[in-house]
C-alpha cells in the first residue's frame, strides 16, 4: 500500500476535523446548563431587586474561630498566567495588605482544566489552609472537592465562575448573566440600529459562563430587540490568532450583511477589533465585547470600537478577599443581606448565597484611559 | 574478558532491573525528602489519595507500555476518554440506557476507537505517530458533535462508589489499577504474548520472518489502549460527577511521560509494567511533594521536565555501558 498516500488521507481527515469543530448556526442556546433563561426588562433602568431566596450555601463543618486572628489563604484561578487572573489576583493582594491579617498566594494550573484544578485544590487541602477562593473551571465537576474541604473546616469562597452552591459557602458574582447580556445587545442595537445583522466570536460552546452569557443574549434579544438577525456563533479557543481568523471568516464570508461582531472574551474581542480594522471597515461593522481596557484602548481611541463591557476583574478579587474575611470573622453568616467590603462599600446579598459586585461596566472613549489592566 | 561481555550482554533483563530499582532507589529518596519538608507528605491519607488522583493516567499507560514496547505509540488515548465519557453520559441521559449497561458501552466504544487506530496502522501501514494525532482530533471532534456544548450531570449517589468510594479503606478505583498492574505485568513479563510485543519491537521484520502475527498482535494492543482509556473515561466521570467534551485533554503526554520515566524505550523492544508504575507514582508525588512544599503549579512542571530528562540520560548511559562496556 502506498504509505505516503495515506499519510496524506489522514492530515485531511485531520485538517477536516479541526475545520468542522469550529462553528455553529444560531439555532437555540441554552447555556450548556439545565438552567432557565432570565431576560431582563428592556430599556434603560436599574433592573427591580430579586425577591430574597433563603440562604443555599454549604457551611464550614468545625472550622477553627480564628475570628480577627490571622489566616492563610489560597486563590485557585481557572488558569493563571492571563491579564484577567493577574487581575484579579491583584485585587485579592491589596485586599490582603488592607486588612493586614490576611496572607493570600494565587497558585493554579498554566490550562483552564478541570481535573488539574482539582488536584491542586485537593494539594491545598492536605496542606492545611484557612480559606479557599476559586473560580471554577466547572461547576459540578470541582463541587467534590470544595465539599471535602468544607467537611475539614476550611472556607470557600467562590468569584468568577460559581460551583453548585452547596459545595460552597458564598459566591462573589461579578455581573449576573443577564445583566451582562443586556448591556451587550443594547449596546448593539445602539450602535447598528434595530434591524441589522450580528455574529459572535465566542472561546468554546462548552465553556460555562459564555454558553450562559449567549443563551441570555438570545434571550435578551427575542425580547427586546426582535429585529436584530443573529447570523452566526463561531468558536476561537482562547486564542489570538485563531480569533483574528475566524473575525475575518466572517467579514468576509457576509460581507455588506454583517453589521457587528460581538467578542465573548477578552482575546476574542481585540482580535475581532483587529480584524475589523485590518479590513478597513471601521464605522461599518461594530464591534461590542467583553475585554479588559489595556487591550481595547488602542481600537477605542481610534474610534473603530464604541463600548467595552466588562466588570472590573481587581475589585472582584478584592471583594471575594473581604468576603472571605467576614465568613472567618463571623461577620457574614446564613440570611445576611449585605457585607462591608472595604472601598467598595456595602454589597448586596443575591439569590441566596452570592454577592453581587454590581452592574456591568462600559468602557467607552471618555472613561478607558483612566483604566490600566 | 570475551567471557564477562558475553555475560554483560546476556544480562539484558538484568539491567532491565537495574534501571527500575535504580528509579526506585531516587524515588525513595525524593520521598524521604520532601516527607522531611512537609509533615503532611508521608501520610497514608495523603498517598492513598493521590493513589485516587493517578490512577486514571495509570489505567492507560498500562496498555501503552504494550504499545510502545512494540516500537509504536498512540497519542489518541486522551480524547478517546472524552468520547468515552461522552458515551457514558448520552447513552444514560438522553437513550435512555440503564446505568451499567451505558458503562459497558462507553467502554465497549474505546475499545472500537482502539480497534479502528490497530486497523489502520496494520492494514494500511499508516506510520502509528500519524494515524493516532488523526484520530486524536477525530474523536475529540465526535466527543465535542455529539455534546454540543452539553455536560451530563446527575448521576446516581451509587455511581460515584468507585471514583469516591473506599474498600478496605482503600480508594476504590486503586484496586483496580492495582490489579491491572499485576495482570499486564504478568502478561508482559510471563506469556508468549508479553514475548511478542517485545520481538515486534526489536525487530518487527525479524518477528514477521519468524512466523509471529505480528498485526493480529498489534491489533490486539491498540484495542486495548482504547480500552482501557474507556475504562478511564469512566473511573474519571465518576470521580469528577459530571461530563464534559473537554474530558481527558493532555492525558497521552501524561501517560507517555510515565511510560517513558519507567525506562521503556521510545524505539521499542524494551520495557516493563514494573518500572511504568514507578514512574506513574514518581510523577504523581513530585508534583504532589512539591505542592505540599510550597512550589508552585508552573515551577513543577519545570521541575518534572527536569527529572525526565534525568531519567533518559541516565537510562541511555547504563544502556550504552551495557553495549560498549566490560
Amino acid at each position: 500500500m502506498n504509505a505516503k498516500l495515506m499519510t496524506t488521507v489522514a492530515s485531511a481527515i485531520l485538517a477536516m476535523t479541526l475545520a468542522t469543530a469550529g462553528a455553529r448556526a444560531a439555532d437555540h442556546w441554552d447555556g450548556g446548563d439545565d438552567l432557565a433563561v432570565n431576560p431582563l426588562a428592556c430599556g434603560a433602568g436599574p433592573a427591580a431587586p430579586a425577591a430574597a431566596q433563603p440562604y443555599d450555601g454549604g457551611q464550614a463543618t468545625g472550622a477553627p474561630d480564628k475570628a480577627g486572628k490571622p489566616i492563610t489563604l489560597v486563590d485557585v484561578p481557572k488558569l493563571i498566567g492571563i491579564g484577567y487572573f493577574n487581575a484579579t489576583s491583584k485585587g485579592i493582594q491589596d485586599a490582603a495588605k488592607e486588612l493586614g491579617n490576611v496572607t493570600a498566594t494565587t497558585d493554579g494550573p498554566t490550562e483552564a482544566k478541570i481535573d488539574e484544578q482539582i488536584k491542586f485544590i485537593d494539594n491545598y487541602i492536605t496542606r492545611g489552609v484557612d480559606g479557599i477562593l476559586f473560580a471554577a473551571n466547572d461547576p459540578v465537576a470541582i463541587a467534590p472537592v470544595l465539599k471535602k474541604a468544607l467537611s475539614k473546616g476550611i472556607h470557600v469562597v467562590g468569584y468568577d465562575a460559581n460551583s453548585t452552591p452547596d459545595a460552597r459557602e458564598w459566591f462573589v458574582n461579578q455581573s449576573p448573566f443577564n445583566g451582562i447580556a443586556k448591556a451587550m445587545i443594547d449596546s448593539m442595537a445602539k450602535e447598528i440600529g434595530e434591524d441589522k445583522s450580528f455574529a459572535i466570536v465566542t472561546s468554546t460552546f462548552t465553556t460555562p459562563n459564555q454558553a450562559r452569557w449567549i443563551a441570555e443574549m438570545q434571550a435578551y434579544a427575542a425580547k427586546c430587540h426582535p429585529k436584530l438577525k443573529w447570523l452566526e456563533t463561531v468558536e476561537a479557543q482562547e486564542d489570538n490568532v485563531l480569533s483574528f481568523n475566524q473575525a475575518t471568516t466572517l467579514i468576509n464570508k457576509y460581507g455588506d450583511k454583517l453589521s457587528g461582531l460581538f467578542g465573548m472574551t477578552s482575546v476574542a474581542t481585540p482580535a475581532s477589533a483587529e480584524a475589523v480594522t485590518k479590513a478597513k471597515l471601521c464605522g461599518k461593522v461594530a464591534v461590542v465585547g467583553l475585554a479588559t481596557p489595556n487591550a481595547m484602548k488602542p481600537y477605542v481611541n481610534a474610534g473603530c470600537v464604541k463600548s467595552v463591557v466588562l466588570w472590573n476583574p481587581v475589585d472582584l478579587g478584592y471583594a471575594a478577599t473581604y468576603v472571605m474575611r467576614a465568613v472567618v470573622d463571623g461577620k457574614l453568616k446564613p440570611g445576611a443581606t449585605s457585607v462591608d467590603a472595604g472601598k467598595l462599600g456595602k454589597l448586596n446579598v443575591i439569590n441566596g448565597s452570592e454577592i453581587l459586585l454590581g452592574a456591568p461596566f462600559i468602557f467607552d472613549k471618555s472613561n478607558i484611559n483612566t483604566f490600566d489592566f | 574478558m570475551a567471557v564477562l561481555a558475553q555475560n554483560l550482554s546476556r544480562g539484558a533483563p538484568r539491567w532491565l532491573a537495574r534501571h527500575e530499582t535504580l528509579l526506585a532507589a531516587i524515588l525513595v529518596v525524593a520521598l524521604v525528602i520532601l516527607g522531611s519538608f512537609n509533615e503532611r507528605f508521608l501520610t497514608i491519607d495523603n498517598l492513598l489519595n493521590q493513589g485516587r488522583l493517578m490512577t486514571e493516567v495509570g489505567l492507560i499507560a498500562l496498555p501503552m507500555t504494550f504499545v510502545i514496547v512494540t516500537g509504536g505509540i498512540d497519542l489518541s488515548v486522551g480524547s478517546i476518554v472524552g468520547l468515552c465519557a461522552i458515551t457514558l453520559g448520552y447513552s444514560w441521559k438522553t437513550f435512555g440506557f440503564p446505568l451499567p449497561l451505558a458503562i459497558l458501552f462507553a467502554i465497549a466504544v474505546g475499545g472500537l476507537a482502539g480497534f479502528v487506530n490497530g486497523l489502520l496502522i496494520t492494514r494500511i501501514r499508516v506510520p502509528p505517530l500519524i494515524m493516532t494525532i488523526a484520530t486524536l482530533a477525530l474523536y475529540r471532534g465526535l466527543a465535542e458533535g455529539v455534546s454540543q456544548a452539553h455536560s451530563v450531570r446527575g448521576y446516581p449517589e451509587w455511581f460515584f462508589f468507585v471514583g469516591q468510594g473506599q474498600w478496605l479503606g482503600v480508594p476504590t478505583q486503586l484496586w483496580i489499577l492495582l490489579v491491572a498492574i499485576v495482570v499486564a505485568g504478568v502478561a508482559l513479563d510471563r506469556t508468549t504474548f508479553g514475548r511478542t510485543l517485545y520481538a515486534i519491537g526489536a525487530n518487527e521484520t525479524a518477528a514477521r520472518f519468524s512466523g509471529l502475527s505480528v498485526d493480529r498482535v498489534k491489533l490486539i494492543v491498540y484495542s486495548l489502549s482504547g480500552l482501557m482509556a474507556g475504562v478511564s473515561a469512566w473511573v474519571l466521570v465518576s470521580r469528577v460527577t459530571t461530563t464534559r467534551s473537554d474530558m481527558g485533554i493532555g492525558y497521552e503526554l501524561d501517560v507517555i511521560a510515565a511510560v517513558v520515566l519507567g525506562g521503556t524505550s521510545i524505539f521499542g523492544g524494551s520495557g516493563t509494567i514494573w518500572g511504568t508504575a514507578i514512574g506513574l507514582a514518581m510523577i504523581q508525588l513530585l508534583k504532589n511533594g512539591l505542592a505540599l512544599t510550597g512550589v508552585k503549579g508552573d515551577a513543577t512542571i519545570v521541575v518534572i521536565g527536569a527529572v525526565l530528562i534525568a531519567s533518559v540520560l541516565i537510562a541511555s548511559s547504563l544502556q550504552r555501558r551495557r553495549e560498549y562496556g566490560a
